[in-house]
């Protein structure tokens, strides 16, 4: 059985002597009788424990407190009318925060007289009476404050009538002199710098800094004169003034909080309890635990929580509200004997979304199931449960960084998971032309076809698998090393109109790339440009467009064109943040150019940029684009590839035929989840492989 | 403050550069350098060149033909924008492309800033989670997207084809950007982090005030590539978008160049040039920043 500790700790582990009188004997005696070892006395202990534990009601200091309690609320009664009263008794002519600042004043001193009596009695008592201590002895200098800072504003208000206008734009044209000919002698100052570079004694970066300088300075020199004036001085002072204000009473009001917040720290709570009970009875209703932890605000937030799992989640699973599914139990029947507008897609897709929303849920009352059993664990041990100024700290610190990527998260579990998931379960059913609208589960069949190359649609499968691990490899490398190459060649110290080259070089990145491949198409079509071009050159006629091979090769070449500008660009940016120094010392050492190539830039660019390299492996396994928009995925050679796919689809766009197209969107679902889980492999391994993974920088 | 140099005066015949003088293997290097620079030049160049010509072409008709003789004329742009929905694609593809870098944006700016600078947790299995959900390819969950949206549509009306789409363009771009944010946030020293925490900054000001600045040039990289994604794009907007006049403008200029009925392959070269000499002046423009903006930190050791 749990017992009372003798000490309370607070929030540092500092120990406190308990101020129940009733709970210190129970605890005193406990330890008596676990030390006594003879079983007479031991029980003569036992029964003076159990009368100790029925007369508590009796017990001195419990009678005190109860008293303390009673008084207490009389006293709470009767400052809400003396407050009212005195409140009532200010001057209607102060400021409506002084008003409310000397009302709070009135009242935490008349708490302060109250609770002293009580402060050695229970801490309670002894926390109140600080925390209105502070209070009383901060609300003054705040009242000061503000009362400063407002007759400042009067006195310049005042002096804003007085004002003389003639004389203010008497000053205001002289100000426009004084504009003039400070420009004037800015230009000056310009002309001189400009003169300067022209000489070649500065630097045309010198040059554009001190230029800027210039205009800085005559700003600020105007800027200076014009407060001159005194209807704009007085104009600006008076807004300064309003702002300080509002920010003074913030901050101070910050200041006070927080000294609270301190307080709360290092006085121990005293409760009536040996074991959290609250957490283990509320675990079911997020909110209630923290509202009868005493932390109100936070439980609002909780019963939130609540509403959502209460309301949203759970009606949803069980299939209210939904569009036409019928929750999780859709994911079973999949719309089966339902009406003919039902669709077991649907269905399938209301079940995923359901059983996230139930994760969600789940996730929030552990979450408070959590909160409320920690806050009562330190409750009993003398923590006080922060209030809503630490929770809100403490949020916005500890739970910075859930609270800012939470948005990201739903964004990725409702628009990449769920979809994903679906997809994945559409690979079990059996949705294709025959069954569009109803579907049923057929289990590992849609797989079995694709792995034994068997049905209208599997049959091509390997055929075009092999020609995308081809494509990839290929093009990519040619891309990678194109573009490498190219970034070491620009880079160079002694090529001239680096510029130059950056600018063209990028252009295929820059232009958008459906644009190139299309125009590509239709310079390759019979009677394009490069179609004339090479039937010119080697005297025959060329149709690259109804030739594999020569598709293939073409695809792979405008690839290589649009792809090399991005690790260019990659690679570019690498070098140039090599610091000069590695290849100086490279040069004392006496290395040569290829050796600093080999030792230091070519491993200092792969260390950064192979994570994004392997994406432009992945990036090309499923560039449907370039494959789409080039040749439509033809030639069409029926012989080989059936009617379902061309010589030179990718699995990527022999999905989106057989999905939108010929409406195998089983089958389909089945190649993505095939092509996904090879893509997610291979990425992975690279991730792994890259240095930044390896020396644990995650 | 005005810094005054020493006067630069060319002096002959005295060798002045760092670098070593150069050899004649040096010369034959330097010169097939140039030589394999400009001929990429070229390849760059010339298809380019050719499209630009098309377009200008009134002699072309409805296939662009090699042969063709130039004669100037603006017809095609004049066909582009009197018969076709060239100017709605525009003001789609925009609309969607804006959306999108901004929601990528907003959302990788937080979770970039999170997992570099807070260790918290579920960090490492989140993470991990992430860099899983971005190799997934994003056409994985077309079939869904679309049954999707008539689900979400039933419910709020006002939710467009459109804006499914830049949701679905967000949602993966956020994986994967986090990921580079990440990196990049980490190649900086917290050191400025740590100063502006004990002058009292919040988690919030530490990012807007700190960690945004430093970050602009990838963040700008990460904005130019969420933007550019949607104009790249042909195969989800396709699938997604059913009218024409809700096409972007990859599936709208397709229409010019592959279906019979609406063929017109100089058209499509004007409206692909006109569309791409913006893109291509925005690249060229903010060149300076993609390129620093890759690796270099902010706080030097």
């Amino acid at each position: 059985m749990a017992t009372y500790s003798l000490y309370l700790k607070d929030k540092i582990g500092n120990k406190y002597e308990r101020k129940n009188n009733y709970v210190l004997e129970l605890v005193k005696l406990d330890k008596k009788i676990s030390e006594e070892t003879d079983m007479k006395k031991k029980s003569l202990l036992h029964s003076e424990k159990k009368n100790l534990i029925a007369n508590r009601n009796k017990h001195p200091h419990n009678i005190k407190l109860k008293e303390f309690h009673n008084q207490e609320k009389t006293f709470l009664k009767s400052l809400k009318n003396s407050e009212a009263e005195f409140e009532k008794s200010l001057s209607d002519s102060l400021n409506s925060k002084v008003k409310q600042l000397k009302t709070r004043m009135y009242h935490h001193q008349q708490r302060m007289t109250f609770y002293r009596e009580y402060v050695e009695l229970t801490y309670e008592a002894d926390f109140k009476f600080k925390e209105s201590k502070i209070n009383v002895e901060q609300i003054p200098e705040i009242i000061r404050f503000i009362e400063c800072i407002e007759s400042e504003l009067i006195e310049a208000k005042e002096q804003k009538i007085k004002l003389d206008p003639k004389k203010d734009a008497k000053l205001k044209s002289e100000l426009k002199l004084f504009k003039e000919e400070a420009k004037k002698k800015r230009n000056e100052e310009i002309h001189k710098v400009k003169d300067r570079k022209k000489e070649g004694v500065i630097s045309s970066k010198a040059e554009k800094n001190s230029i800027r300088e210039l205009k800085r300075e005559y700003k600020n020199q105007v800027k200076l004169e014009s407060y001159k004036i005194p209807s704009k001085e007085n104009k600006d002072f008076i807004r300064s003034k309003k702002r300080e204000l509002s920010n003074v009473i913030k901050r101070e009001e910050k200041i006070l909080k927080a000294d609270i917040a301190d307080a709360r720290r290092k006085i121990p709570i005293e409760i009536a309890k040996k074991k959290p009970k609250v957490a283990y009875l509320t675990p079911l209703l997020p909110g209630l635990g923290q509202m009868l932890n005493g932390q109100r605000r936070k439980a609002m937030f909780f019963f939130l929580a609540s509403f959502f799992v209460y309301f949203i989640a759970i009606p949803y699973a069980l299939g209210y509200g939904n569009y036409q599914g019928e929750g999780i139990a859709g994911l079973i029947t999949l719309a089966e004997g339902g009406a003919r507008v039902h669709k077991s897609l649907i269905f399938m897709i209301e079940g995923v979304v359901a059983i996230f929303l139930l994760l969600i849920g789940i996730g929030l009352l552990y979450a408070s199931f959590r909160d409320v059993l920690l806050t009562e664990k330190n409750m009993i041990s003398g923590i006080r449960p922060p209030n809503w100024f630490e929770t809100k700290r403490m949020l916005f610190q500890e739970g910075f960084p859930y609270i800012s990527s939470l948005p990201a998260m739903l964004v990725i579990v409702f628009i990449v998971l769920v979809p994903v998931i679906t997809t994945s379960l559409l690979s079990f059913t059996n949705m294709n032309p025959q069954n569009q609208s109803k579907f049923a589960w057929v289990g590992i069949e849609n797989y079995k076809l694709i792995a034994l190359g068997e049905g209208l649609a599997g049959s091509v499968f390997w055929l075009i698998f092999v020609w995308t691990i081809i494509w990839t490899l290929v093009a990519t490398t040619l891309a990678i090393l194109l573009g490498f190459f190219l970034a070491l060649l620009v880079n160079k110290d002694r090529i001239k109109g680096k510029k130059f080259f950056r600018t063209i070089f990028i252009l295929p990145w820059a232009v958008p790339a459906f644009i190139t491949i299309m125009f590509f198409s239709i310079m390759v079509a019979p009677g394009g440009v490069i179609t004339e071009l090479l039937n010119s050159v080697f005297n025959g006629r060329i149709e690259i467009k109804n030739d594999i091979i020569m598709t293939r090769a073409a695809l792979i070449l405008i690839q290589g064109w649009l792809g090399s500008a991005y690790v260019f660009l990659l690679t570019t940016g690498v070098l140039q943040a090599i610091p000069g120094d590695l290849y100086e010392a490279a040069d004392i050492d006496g290395a040569s150019s290829f050796e600093k190539m080999r030792r230091i830039t070519v491993p200092l660019v792969l260390f950064q940029i192979a994570p994004l390299l392997v994406t432009q492996y992945t990036f090309n396994f499923n560039n449907f684009s370039v494959i789409f928009l080039f040749n439509s995925g033809g030639p069409f050679d029926p012989q080989r590839y059936g009617n379902l796919a061309g010589s030179s689809d990718l699995l990527i766009s022999y999905i989106y035929k057989l999905a939108f197209v010929h409406q195998y969107q089983a089958i389909a679902a089945a190649i993505t989840v095939f092509i996904s889980l090879g893509v997610m492999f291979f990425a992975f391994l690279g991730f792994r492989r890259s240095k930044g993974f390896r020396e644990g920088r995650l | 403050m005005v810094f005054f140099g020493g006067k630069k005066k060319k002096r002959k015949g005295l060798y002045l550069s760092d670098k070593p003088p150069l050899t004649i293997p040096g010369i034959i290097g330097l010169i097939m350098s140039y030589t394999v620079l400009f001929a990429w030049v070229i390849a760059i160049v010339w298809p380019l060149f050719q499209m630009v010509v098309a377009a200008f072409n009134g002699r072309q008709q409805q296939n662009i033909m090699g042969n063709a003789n130039f004669e100037f004329s603006l017809r095609h742009f004049e066909f582009l924008y009197n018969e076709t929905y060239y100017m709605l694609w525009v003001r789609n593809t925009l609309f969607i492309a804006i959306s999108t870098a901004l929601l990528t944006l907003i959302m990788v700016s937080f979770t970039g800033y999170a997992y570099s600078r807070y260790r918290f947790k579920g960090r490492k299995a989140s993470l991990m989670a992430i860099m899983l959900i971005q190799t997934i390819p994003t056409f994985a969950g077309i079939t869904a997207f679309f049954t999707m949206h008539s689900i979400v549509s039933s419910i709020i009306p006002a939710f467009s084809r459109q804006m499914m789409l830049i949701l679905i363009y967000a949602g993966p771009a956020i994986a994967s950007n986090t990921f580079i944010l990440k990196g990049y946030i980490d190649s900086v020293s917290t050191e400025l982090d740590d100063a502006a925490k004990i002058d009292g900054c919040s988690n919030f000001d530490i990012y807007r005030l700190i960690i945004m600045p430093i970050a602009r040039p990838m963040l700008t990289i990460i904005a130019l590539w969420s933007f550019i994604g949607p104009f790249m794009d042909y195969l989800l907007a396709k699938v997604l978008l059913t009218s024409p006049s809700t096409y972007t403008l990859a599936v709208g200029l397709f229409t010019l160049i592959s279906d019979f009925r609406t063929m017109n392959q100089p058209a499509f070269a004007a409206g692909g040039l006109l569309t791409a000499i913006p893109i291509v002046i925005l690249f060229i423009v903010l060149q300076k920043q993609l390129v620093s903006g890759l690796t270099s930190g902010s706080v030097k050791g």
